[in-house]
This record gives C-alpha cells, structure tokens and sequence, in this order.
C-alpha cells in the first residue's frame, strides 16, 4: 500500500482505487449478507416456520382419525360458540393477571433489596433467586403439593402447634391454590428485569433527590418506582404469559376448579386427538400474549422517551 | 506351490462354509417372539430352548404403535407370534397379520381359569368361529378404598357419587374410561359403544362426580402422593394391581375391590402372526407359557394376573368387562372437557 502512495498519481488511479473500494465493499457486501442470512436462517426454520405450520393447521379439521387438508374456519366458530370455553379463556386470562399482579408485589421488594446491596453481593444473591428456576417444575409443585395438602406439612405444624383443630383443605385443589403456586413458581421472573431496571436508575439522581431535601418515601415515589415501572410491566408481562399457557400446575393443584385454558390444548394433543383444533386454540391463547408483549414495549419506549 | 496351496485353503473354506450352513440349517428351528417386558423372562426361554432343541428370539416392545409398527412394518414376516391386548388385536385380525391358532396344540389351555375357557366368551379374540388369540395376562381396573374411612366394604363404582366422601374421592383424569364406568353403574349393556343420549346422561352423572372429587390424578405415582397428602377416601384405580402394589410400599392402607357392575380390564393375548414360520412351535410356546408354575411366577413378579393360576386381582366370580375400541374416542375427549368447564 504504502508504495502505491508512492507511486505519481496517475488520472485512472483514482478510478481503479474506487472500483478496488467498491469490490472490497462488495465483498464485505457479501458477506454481510450471508451472516444475516445465517442469523436470520436459524430463527426462521424454528421459530417462523412451525409458528406458521401451527397457524396453518388450525384451518384444517379431523375427520375420524385423520386430519383432512381443506381449509375451514370450523375451529374458530366453535371456540366462539362454546360458552365453556369462552368462559375457560376469560378464567385463565384473568388468573395470569391475577399471577401477574402477585409475583409484581412480591418481586418487587427483593429485587430492591438486591439492588441496594453492594458490589459483588447483589450478584450472588441475585444469582440465589435464580436457582429454582434450574430445578425441575414437576418436583416443585409436587414440594408445593405436600406442604399444603390436607395432611400436608403446613396443615401438620399448626396442628401440632395447636393453631387449627381441623386441618385446612381450603390451601389446595381449587383455583387460588393455582394461581399461589404459579406465584410462587414464577416470582424469579418477575424479580430479575426488576432487578435490572432498579440497577439502570442512576445514583446522582437519587443524590440529588436526597440534596434537594426529599424525604425517602418521596425520592422512591417520584424517581424511583417511575423509572423501574419498565421492569414492573416487563416481569408482569412475563409472569402472565406463563401463567396463562400453563397446563400442568392447573392439574396438580387446582383440584375440580383447575380445568384451565391450557388444559383444554392440552387435551386435544392427547386423548381427543384433534390437533386442528389444538392449534387454532393455540392462536387464540397467543392473542393475549401478543398483547401482552405489545403493551410491555409500548410501556418501554415510553419510559425512555421522558 | 504357492497357486496350489491357495487353491487348498480355497476349498478348505468352502468346505467349511458349507458345513457351517448345514449346520445352521438344523439349528433352523427358530422362534421369533415380541412381547412386553416380564412376558418371556429369560428362565422361562432357557427351559423352553431345552424342550424344543430350538432357537428363541425375544424382541420387547414397549408401546402398542411399537407392536402394530413392527408387525405391520414387516406384514408379520419378522416375527412367529406377538404379545397383543384384545382391543389392540382387532386391527390385525382386520389387516390379516394373524394366523388362527389350532387349540388341539394348546392342551394346557384346558386347564386355564373358569373365564378362559371357553374363547368365545371372552371378547375379541375370536372371529368367524376361529381363535386369534389365546389369553395370558389381564388386570382390572376396580376401586381403591382406605377401610379405616370407608365403613362398609364398597361393591359398586356409585361409592365415588356417595356424598359421605364428598372431596375425599380422587379419579383418573381420562375421558373414555369415566364414561364407561359411568355406562356400567347405569346398566348399560355395552359401555364402550354409546349413543348420544347414553353419553348425555353419562355427561350429566360425571359433573355430579366431579363435584364429589378432591382432585384428578394421571399417574400411579401421583395418586399416592395425594393419598399421601391428604384426606382420601377412596379411588378409581386406574392402574389396578400395579397401584395396589405401589401403595402398599408406600406404607398406605388400602384394598382393592372389583365393582359388581363389572370391572374394566385389560386382556393382553399371544398372536400368531401372518408370517409365522413353525406354527407348531410357536403353538408350542403358547402352550408352555400356560403352565400354572408359570403363571403364578409371572403374577408374582409383574403383578398382574395370568389365565392359569388363581390371584387377588380379580376373584373368581368377579365380573370383568374387557377393554374394547371406545365408538368416538374424540367425541368422549371433548365431552370430558365439558364436564371439566361444567360450573
């Protein structure tokens, strides 16, 4: 290169430098283009092809055993006519709120005290009320299941402890035993991007607060819960949209009370055989998701506009 | 010399080759069987191998698709008989992949327990006066009941409706088995094949069932942990004897009963199929396994019953209903469901 400098500059150096430039750039071109198409290639074979195989099959029906391959809107006419459904949708829908609202309050305290720790620490810690989420679901419910069965551990200490003279059975096998173990089973979820948002808010402005003379309560007030509301809504999101798609803990705890919509889907992968129409409740159940997701990105870019 | 030597170990292998495949050929007598785990135990194929001076093959399978796969997948030419419960078999004997079995080779079948005797009595393993299938082992599926809770010994399914043990029942979370209990406490002759106003009061008896229930279980191992864990009364035993046995391990207290409306129960079978290559050996296989030593063995160790020897799961008079094709699998799933969104 150097002795190319050197070199007089001749009236077409210049050109054949830029048709150099401009292969070089085409080149880099290239392979740009191949490594999106190898970002992009992973995501769409996996996520957007089932995604729109899955949308796909729900306008299909079963006819005896067999999936018959003309297109329908069947699936979705019956989940309009069927108040049981519906009503199993509205049900579901208002129980991951109801997660939702409850992992909030209960996250929200830890993962403030995780921000306020120093240093390392708040990592470790942090990393402590990420450890159930390694652990596997099933044992966890079935932990859940033992403390608060009749005969369950809670019902035997405060019977022992002289507290009841009949056990409860009000704890578990009916919905509000779902949505606390879903809580309970979800909070990590809703501690972490918290946690984040708490960790983003700059020191000097709460330095500042406290210069200015606010008292605690009015700096957490007025800068502190506002600038980790985007965390708020973003763990809340995620809470309700696993909470809504759960079929498993619905069956295990929920008792009579636990036919949730997850369980209908689930039910139709398995002894009903009708996948058609698993699929097409399967979109339903990704409308309040969307929504979900929708409102948690809105609620972002907001925050970060003021 | 060195042609020559070359030319000798050539015929020398050659002899050999042939004298290798003469001798296979007598070892030619082969049995080919697939069958469930704890149905061929190895003891049993080593004594039988001493009998017949012949060569066995066990395949286990562990799915009925793996068995119609199998068989199907080789239209019976990869195995001489197959282990197959009876509402299974109906599909082979449909497809033509079984060989109707001689009984007159099957002497110990004379001696197996009053109910298998005589074939054309036993659903689905006869067909145009012909045998498909010669039964082996079954279980029930009855009730469970904790004798210190339930006062007098319970003889009929309706104890799940009895409100004395309201929230203290627990059922099997399965569509197609509900109903046909439900069918068997109305009376219904056939409890696998109902019309549409028989599954609407069957409908309407199951949401009063579940109204009387604690929780639905779908495992073994999950049904003693909420009976574990909680105040149960008693229970719709899906999994009969392997439940039973697992509870009594578990510590728990608990009989097990066959309803008098009659008892669902699975029926597994031994098939000749299509492709069978000695069919008296393979006859002969059938016939050995029928040996009351046998039998009693493989109760005891699978804890199922056999034909031949008496066990607990079922008494003698114990009315057993086995296990058909249900007439809309689909149809009782979504009804299920109904009952489960039902207020």
């Amino acid at each position: 290169m150097e002795g190319r400098v050197a070199d007089p500059p001749l009236p077409n150096a210049m050109s054949q430098r830029e048709i150099a430039d401009g292969e070089e750039r085409a080149g880099r071109a290239w392979a740009d283009a191949l490594v999106g198409a190898a970002a992009w290639a992973l995501p769409t074979a996996f996520i957007l092809v089932p995604l729109l195989l899955f949308l796909m099959l729900g306008f299909f029906e079963v006819q005896g055993t067999d999936i018959a391959y003309h297109p329908t809107l069947k699936n979705y006419a019956r989940f309009f006519r069927d108040p049981g459904l519906l009503s199993t949708f509205l049900k579901t829908c208002w129980l991951g709120l109801k997660v939702a609202a409850i992992t909030v309050v209960l996250g929200y305290p830890v993962a403030y005290l995780l921000a306020s720790l120093g240093g390392r620490t708040k990592y470790v810690v942090a990393m402590f009320f990420a450890v159930p989420l390694l652990m596997s679901y099933i044992i966890k419910i079935y932990a859940i299941r033992s403390i608060l069965g009749g005969n369950g551990f809670l019902n035997r200490i405060l019977l022992h402890l002289g507290v009841i003279e009949e056990p409860w059975t009000f704890l578990i096998f009916n919905l509000n035993a779902v949505m606390l173990t879903l809580a309970i089973l979800l909070v990590p979820f809703a501690i972490l991007p918290i946690f984040v948002a708490l960790e983003r808010i700059p020191r000097n402005l709460l330095e500042a607060s406290a210069d200015l003379g606010a008292p605690p309560l009015q700096t957490f007030l007025k800068i502190i819960l506002p600038l980790s509301l985007q965390g708020v809504v973003i763990g809340a999101s995620f809470t309700f949209v696993l909470a809504i798609g759960d079929f498993v803990t619905p069956q295990m705890v929920g008792g009579i009370e636990g036919f949730t919509f997850g369980r209908v889907i689930y039910s139709q992968f398995g002894f009903g055989n009708n996948w058609p129409f698993g699929a097409a409740l399967s979109v339903i159940l990704l409308l309040p998701v969307l929504a979900a997701i929708v409102i948690a990105d809105r609620f972002g870019r907001a925050r970060y506009a003021t | 010399m060195t042609m020559r030597i070359a030319k000798r170990l050539l015929l020398a292998a050659a002899g050999l080759a042939v004298a290798v495949s003469l001798a296979s050929a007598s070892w030619a007598k082969e049995l080919r069987i697939l069958a469930w785990q704890g149905y061929a135990d190895d003891d049993w194929v080593q004594e039988f191998k001493g009998q017949c001076g012949c060569d066995v093959s066990v395949v286990f399978i562990g799915t009925d698709d793996e068995i119609w796969a199998k068989i199907k997948g080789s239209e019976g030419k990869d195995f001489d008989l197959f282990a197959v419960n009876t509402a299974q078999l109906q599909r082979y004997i449909d497809a033509g992949l079984t060989t109707p079995i001689d009984l007159d080779k099957i002497p110990n079948q004379k001696h197996t327990l009053p109910r298998f005797q005589d074939l054309s009595k036993v659903t689905g393993v006869m067909r145009d006066g012909k045998v498909h299938s010669v039964p082996y082992a079954f279980d029930s599926i009855g009730i469970i009941y904790d004798p210190k809770k339930v006062s007098s010994p319970p003889d009929s399914m309706t104890v799940l409706w009895d409100p004395q043990y309201k929230g203290k029942v627990l059922d099997y979370d399965n569509g197609e088995h509900n109903f046909t209990i439900t069918a068997l406490t109305m009376g219904i002759a056939d409890p696998y094949k109902l019309t549409s106003e028989q599954m609407d009061a069957a409908k309407k008896k199951l949401i009063d069932l579940k109204h009387n229930i604690l929780s639905f279980y779908t495992t073994a191992d999950e049904a003693v942990q909420l009976w574990q864990n909680n105040d149960v009364a008693v229970m719709f035993a899906n999994y009969g004897q392997q439940q039973v046995k697992m509870m009594k391990d578990a510590g728990l207290n608990i009989v097990y009963v066959n309803p008098k409306e009659g008892a669902i129960a699975w029926l597994d079978t031994w098939a000749l199929t299509s492709g069978v290559r000695d069919k008296d050996l393979a006859e002969s296989w059938i016939n050995f396994v029928l040996q009351k030593k046998i039998g009693e063995q493989l109760s005891q160790r699978t804890g199922f019953g056999n034909t031949v020897a008496p066990f607990p799961s079922a008494g003698e008079n114990d009315k057993l209903v086995w296990l058909e094709f249900v007439e809309d699998p689909t149809k009782r799933a979504d009804l299920w469901n109904e009952i489960k969104a039902a207020p």
